[in-house]
């Protein structure tokens, strides 16, 4: 029961920002989109407009629905016949996501400044040391070769531009 | 007919050239390898691989992503059969016989049906493209803005209404996908359109950038998150011989043939994905099968079936995409998507304006069907141990393609950030169960369907009432209408009360 209950949690936060967001896409749609100085039958706010009306409908049928608890048990067997995704069912795992987000952003960040080829390489070794850290030589050779040899293999071989950064300190 | 020889000829002379039979193969090859690998489904597979078509001709790019997509399909039954985990939606029935049938050591026989029933399906749909396409592309050709804007509601709502376990959620994703591809300079009036002054948005959010944040990056959350209660697999073995006997191919023919058409008709007609085909095959075998009452105890009717029915409505939405430029799931939406990145347009006037490149595909398609006939069967064990890659290596395998492929396409910074952010909002979508593939389907015809929209607004001065004068367009609202509120039909007879009052049971 526990489990139900933190979906039908997680059901109602989504409801709220679905409904926040589409309320300031709206909004938005009034503020951040100017008049045009040419005269249009329907100018470049009127679609936008649209789909924001839409989307605010749907979300408040949403939100009132999550609110009185009026949803009922999701449709197993249409939902199946369908092929909709699998349910998330197991606990998220916060503290190593956040890590892995930060990762990501620092992987982001670093892409230019540190060059494709070393960023790479130490995104994924720090990748490993939180995920798994049992087989680090074998591991370690892994993202060697998908980082070190990705980046030779697509400079010289496919020709695709990919920051050097402080490879190119040694003529790389 | 002439023509129709002159034209398989023009294709067959685009994919035969020494380079597009590589990529063809390699698209088969990576495609099996996605479909295999668990937790990469073909939609995160496409998106991933698009960034290596950069720089191809189109023809060659589509030629790869279509590879990639069959194998994708083929490959997902692989999996079902021998470890009893789909690889994706569409090979979830698979897993009843195919995985019965391995147990009793029959994987053999249930792979090699598999293989034959998608061989089968595929062959049978392209034909179908090569005989109906040109006719629907000249249909299609005489439609009108109003016309195309109410077909791609129509095509949006159908693929919303299948989309997940909430219509509500469904359709909210696909308005977050329209809401999205209005980012941007507006090509007819020059204004910009949520850009919040910032240089990169002018362009607009390019729609891979979400695809593989949504895809990609949330699978990945999806798979640390699971990394630390693991599910229990077995894998079966394969026994014995890789070959059907003469009982079987009996068995086979007539299931793969029901399924080929039911497939085709699901798929390419109905426009309901390749899941729903193979269901509505399965259900076929039940109740039509001549032995039904083995299905679910290992019965090749239930592997042939399935199988040919998913391969056939993929075959079927390609014609979808290339006729019309709707796709039908959302893996074409993907692919539909690369190929306005590349400048081209599809629909009706691809098959007048760009026959080699139409005729080409086409012709590759028999091609990759017969490539993945010869590819699978021999190499089936090393298909299996593509599964004991560990999960986190695959894991961080994911994200170093994904940074890759995103940071290529533009060479920005800005658009690693928004992949990571996107990653972050799919899982959060994913907790609320609310479906993914409808957002990119939305921000794929988005800017499209604007554009007919006001371009109709112009014929009509305004009224909106030209959509109800043109009958085609009427009858494309119509099924859109119908596809959206089908699953309310029941409550009507019950009345209003029910629907409103407190009567359904609270969760």
């Amino acid at each position: 029961m526990a489990k139900k209950k933190e979906i039908k949690r997680e059901e109602r936060i989504a409801s709220v920002i679905m409904t926040v967001f589409s309320a300031a896409y709206l909004v938005g749609t009034f503020f951040q989109i100017p008049t045009s100085s040419i005269r249009q039958v329907v100018g470049p706010a009127v679609f936008p407009r649209a789909v924001g009306i839409l989307m605010l409908l749907i979300s408040v049928v949403y939100l009132i629905q999550q609110m009185r608890g009026l949803v009922k048990e999701a449709d197993e067997k249409r939902a199946a016949i369908i092929g909709a995704d699998e349910k998330v069912e197991t606990k998220a795992d916060i503290k190593t996501m956040a890590v892995m987000v930060l990762i990501m952003i620092a992987y982001a960040l670093l892409f230019e400044p540190l060059g494709y080829a070393v960023t790479t390489f130490l995104s994924f070794m720090a990748g490993l040391l939180v995920l798994n850290r049992k087989h680090l030589i074998r591991d370690t050779i892994v993202g060697l070769v998908a980082s070190f040899g990705m980046y030779f293999i697509f400079t010289t071989l496919l020709r695709v531009q990919l920051p050097a950064g402080v490879l190119s300190l040694f003529g790389l | 007919m002439q023509q129709l020889i002159s034209n398989i000829a023009l294709g067959f002379g685009v994919a035969g050239t020494p380079f597009n039979l590589l990529l063809a193969f390699v698209g088969v090859f990576l495609g099996t390898i996605i479909g295999v690998l668990p937790g990469i489904g073909p939609m995160t597979g496409v998106a991933l691989l698009i960034p290596i078509t950069f720089g191809m001709p189109p023809s060659s790019a589509i030629i790869l992503m279509a590879g990639i997509y069959y194998g994708a399909m083929y490959g997902g039954s692989t999996t079902s059969i021998l470890v009893n985990t789909p690889g994706e939606s569409s090979s979830v029935v698979t897993c009843i016989d195919g995985h019965e049938m391995a147990k009793q050591g029959r994987a053999g026989p249930a792979l090699a049906a598999a293989a034959i029933g998608s061989f089968v399906a595929g062959t049978f749909a392209t034909i179908m493209l090569m005989a109906f396409g040109p006719f629907l592309a000249q249909v299609a050709i005489k439609f009108g803005p109003p016309e195309f804007f109410a077909l791609m509601v129509m095509g949006l709502t159908v693929v919303t209404s299948l989309a997940g376990r909430s219509m509500l959620k469904a359709l909210f994703a696909t308005l977050f996908g329209l809401a999205i591809a209005m980012v941007g300079i507006d090509m007819q009036s020059a204004v910009q359109r949520f850009t919040f002054g910032n240089l990169q948005f002018m362009d607009g959010i390019e729609f891979l950038v979400v695809a593989i944040g949504i895809f990609a990056l949330t699978e990945v959350f999806v798979n640390i998150c699971e990394m630390k209660n693991p599910k229990e697999t077995s894998m079966e073995q394969i026994k014995g011989g890789l070959w059907m006997t003469k009982e079987d191919w009996k068995r086979f023919w007539p299931s793969s043939i029901r399924g080929t058409l039911s497939g085709f008709f699901v798929g390419g007609v109905a426009g309901a994905g390749a899941a729903v085909a193979s269901f509505v095959s399965y259900g076929l075998e039940k109740r039509f099968g001549k032995h039904k009452k083995e299905l679910g105890t290992g019965a090749i009717e239930g592997v042939a079936g399935p199988e040919s029915a998913n391969n056939a409505a993929a075959g079927g939405s390609l014609i979808y995409l290339l006729c019309l430029g709707i796709p039908g799931s959302g893996t074409t939406a993907i692919m539909l998507g690369a190929l306005i990145m590349m400048g081209l347009q599809p629909g009706p006037l691809l098959f007048t304006q760009q026959p080699a490149f139409v005729w080409g595909l086409i012709a590759s398609m028999y091609i990759g069907n017969i490539m993945l006939l010869v590819l699978n069967l021999p190499l089936v064990g090393m298909w299996v141990k593509l599964l004991k890659v560990p999960e986190y290596l695959l894991t961080l395998l994911i994200i170093l393609f994904s940074f890759l492929g995103v940071y290529t396409m533009n060479n920005s910074v800005q658009d690693l950030l928004l992949m990571v952010g996107f990653g972050v909002l799919g899982y959060g979508m994913k907790r609320a169960d609310i479906p993914a593939a409808p957002i990119i389907l939305g921000m794929v015809l988005g800017k499209n369907m604007e554009e007919k929209f006001r371009q109709s607004m112009v014929i009509s001065d305004g009224s909106l009432g030209i959509f109800l004068q043109r009958p085609i367009a009427v009858f494309f609202l119509l099924v859109a209408f119908a596809s959206i509120t089908n699953p309310y039909w029941k409550y009507i007879p019950m009345g209003f009360r029910k629907l409103f009052g407190k009567t359904p049971k609270a969760v």
